[in-house]
């Protein structure tokens, strides 16, 4: 093929490339520049170069320990999210729709009206509370009879969209301790069972699950139980297992040849079976891809949730790398500090991209 | 066991989990309509339905508390979160599609090693960019403008990258043709990659509007002025604000989030298939 004229190819990739050099090229050089000076808003000092003091001052930042092991635990969400995704997928791929055409028409029609009647009934006798739910699980069902699969993606898959600062607005409010919907259920719960217990602190609390363990006292584990952290994990499984991953677990899966299945199952191999030795191995592509990504994003989050929710808080037990960065560079105004502390992230994240390259260049993918 | 009893029961496996993932939303639209006196109450409907929540937060009516309209300008975010997003969406997919083809239809040397470069840049987390362009923004004079919240972000790599996936699989035949027909790069651009690259382009278009219009770092750090805010960073100064009114904060997230659940109806497949492209081939 003839090759374009220089002029020609230019112009195609100038407003791209002039943005990315000013605003990618540009600010790594000036952050990897910057993490070696004393680089601060501070109008009073001097522009002067450290060499690797920020580099040393880090690794004696007990803070810095202790944000990088919230990062790390935040990030022990993770396996439950993508295996909740997995096992999302495995249930939305298998058979959602009846086999008998008539069945299906008849399931649709009956759950449909008995919807509009059982949510009438609740709402004219009084219990609006009941009809709103009976009414939203009889829609869900419904359409589910209809569509199949689909109606229960699009609603799982909700959450993910709507993430961001209203969903995290949203459970501040049922994190709240005493008058938030979680303790309040819960505290409901306990009464009906006989017992008065108070609920877990959630984003006012220290607490965690790994509080038993004898860390150093700087981590400010509260003692064993649910704590801030916990809740920020709960938040992000709600947020994630419905999201994206569940998606491409759904193309993986509809890209396993169905031959592979229909022999095992000729052969007698069990549900579980089939799944360790079809399904497991037919997806490990999808599955290395999106625990990589998800380890890049576990390692730069937790900045809209800490800045959003607990302000880093209680004790720091929520600053995470991302928000410790934003702190140094824009509250207490260190430049160079915060760069350094970016570059040690960005190290860490460039391990994990450079496994994945490596792996797909193995694999012979594109 | 009978094959439609197990896809019954299934069906009611199934049911349960869309309640988990949507019963916070219940809860939100129900407080929305609450009065502040039953917020704390054990119920997902008010017994008294307040619809003046949504007058309040869109300044139609007085704060119940002080008297006076909410020190907040709602309906300004609102249409700040459109106006950054749409011009974001635009520019971006424009820029994109541009540098895409450049590195698909076009030949010339060092092409791929360019690409393979732009694509590690991908790679590097967004904070270690945020605080060097926080500075360029700085010496641009860009600080607290819209230009400043839109001219950074018109610029992706994942976007180039997309599309480039997508140009990359399309027939070589149909340049030959246009070769043929004397059509030149920039009618082959628009009149044959373009449109044939359309699904990967409405794919890109509704990322990059939804991940502008619930952007907060960036906005965060560049507004300075309650008329300049987006919906994300307009919430967060309306909690600290106004944080123990819940239902009016319930009634704004409610307004936050219906546009995007009508996006999400209208536009599901397409970003479905958006996904795939992106995450699948990777």
């Amino acid at each position: 093929m003839r090759r374009h004229p220089r002029f020609v190819v230019l112009l195609f990739l100038a407003p791209n490339l002039l943005g990315f050099l000013t605003f990618t090229l540009v600010p790594v050089a000036l952050s990897l520049a910057g993490s070696f000076t004393n680089w601060s808003l501070r109008p009073a000092l001097p522009l002067e170069f450290i060499g690797l003091q920020n580099y040393a001052r880090l690794l004696h930042d007990q803070q810095f320990y202790l944000y990088l092991y919230n990062t790390a635990y935040l990030m022990l969400a993770l396996p439950f999210s993508i295996g909740g995704a997995l096992w999302l997928a495995v249930l939305l791929h298998g058979q959602t729709r009846f086999r008998h055409a008539p069945t299906a028409r008849r399931a649709t029609l009956a759950s449909g009206l008995a919807t509009l009647a059982g949510a009438g009934a609740l709402w004219f006798t009084g219990s609006p509370n009941l009809a709103y739910l009976v009414g939203f699980l009889g829609l869900v069902a419904t359409l589910g009879f209809h569509f199949g699969s689909v109606t229960y993606r699009t609603a799982y898959y909700l959450p993910n969209f709507t993430a961001g600062a209203a969903t995290i607005l949203l459970w501040t409010q049922l994190y709240n301790p005493t008058s938030g919907l979680i303790n309040q259920g819960l505290g409901r719960a306990a009464a009906w069972l006989g017992f008065e217990a108070a609920g877990p602190g959630w984003l006012t609390s220290t607490k965690s699950l790994l509080g038993f363990l004898p860390w150093p006292e700087f981590f400010n584990n509260g003692g064993f139980g649910l704590g801030a952290r916990e809740a920020i994990m709960a938040m992000g499984i709600w947020a994630a297992i419905g999201g994206n991953n569940l998606i491409l677990f759904l193309a993986g899966l509809s890209n396993i040849p169905p031959e592979l299945n229909e022999a095992a199952e000729i052969d007698g191999a069990g549900g579980w079976q089939r799944f360790r030795h079809i399904t497991w191995p037919q997806l490990a592509p999808t599955t290395f891809f999106i625990v990589i990504i998800s380890l890049i994003g576990g390692l730069q989050g937790g900045f809209e949730q800490a800045r959003m929710m607990t302000n880093g808080g209680p004790a720091g037990t929520t600053t995470t790398l991302s928000y410790y960065i934003y702190l140094q560079g824009f509250e207490r105004l260190d430049l160079g500090y915060g760069s350094a502390v970016a570059w040690v992230l960005f190290l860490l994240v460039f391990a994990l991209t450079a496994l994945q390259w490596s792996r797909q260049a193995r694999d012979g993918h594109d | 066991m009978n094959r439609e009893l197990r896809i019954f029961l299934k069906h009611g496996l199934l049911l349960f989990l869309a309640l988990a993932m949507i019963g916070p939303f219940l809860w939100m639209l129900g407080a929305s309509f609450k009065p502040n006196a039953e917020i704390e109450r054990l119920a997902l409907l008010p017994d008294d339905v307040h619809a003046q929540n949504y007058a309040i937060v869109l300044r139609q009516a007085p704060d119940p508390h002080t008297g006076h309209l909410l020190n907040l300008s709602f309906p300004r975010w609102y249409f700040n979160s459109f106006f950054v997003a749409a011009w974001v969406t635009s520019l971006q997919v424009m820029t994109s599609a541009m540098a895409a083809f450049a590195f698909s239809r076009l030949a010339w040397r060092g092409r791929d090693t360019v690409f393979l470069f732009y694509l590690g840049t991908m790679m590097i987390p967004s904070i270690v960019l945020m605080l060097p362009n926080y500075q360029i923004m700085v010496k641009l004079g860009l600080v607290n403008t819209y230009r400043g919240l839109i001219v950074p972000m018109a610029f992706s790599a994942f976007g180039t990258f997309l599309l480039r996936q997508f140009m990359i699989t399309l027939p070589r035949s149909y340049d030959e043709a246009a070769e043929i027909d004397g059509a030149s790069a920039l009618q082959l651009f628009l009149d044959v990659i373009l449109p044939l690259a359309r699904p990967g382009v409405v794919a890109l278009a509704i990322l990059t509007f939804l991940g502008n219009f619930q952007s907060f770092a960036w906005p965060l750090i560049m507004v300075k002025d309650d008329y300049l805010r987006t919906i994300p960073i307009g919430l967060l100064s309306f909690q600290s604000d106004y944080g123990q009114q819940t239902e009016l904060i319930m009634a704004a997230t409610v307004m936050n989030i219906v546009p995007l659940i009508a996006l999400f109806i209208v536009m599901q497949r397409q970003l479905v298939a958006g996904i795939q492209m992106g995450g699948v081939k990777g």
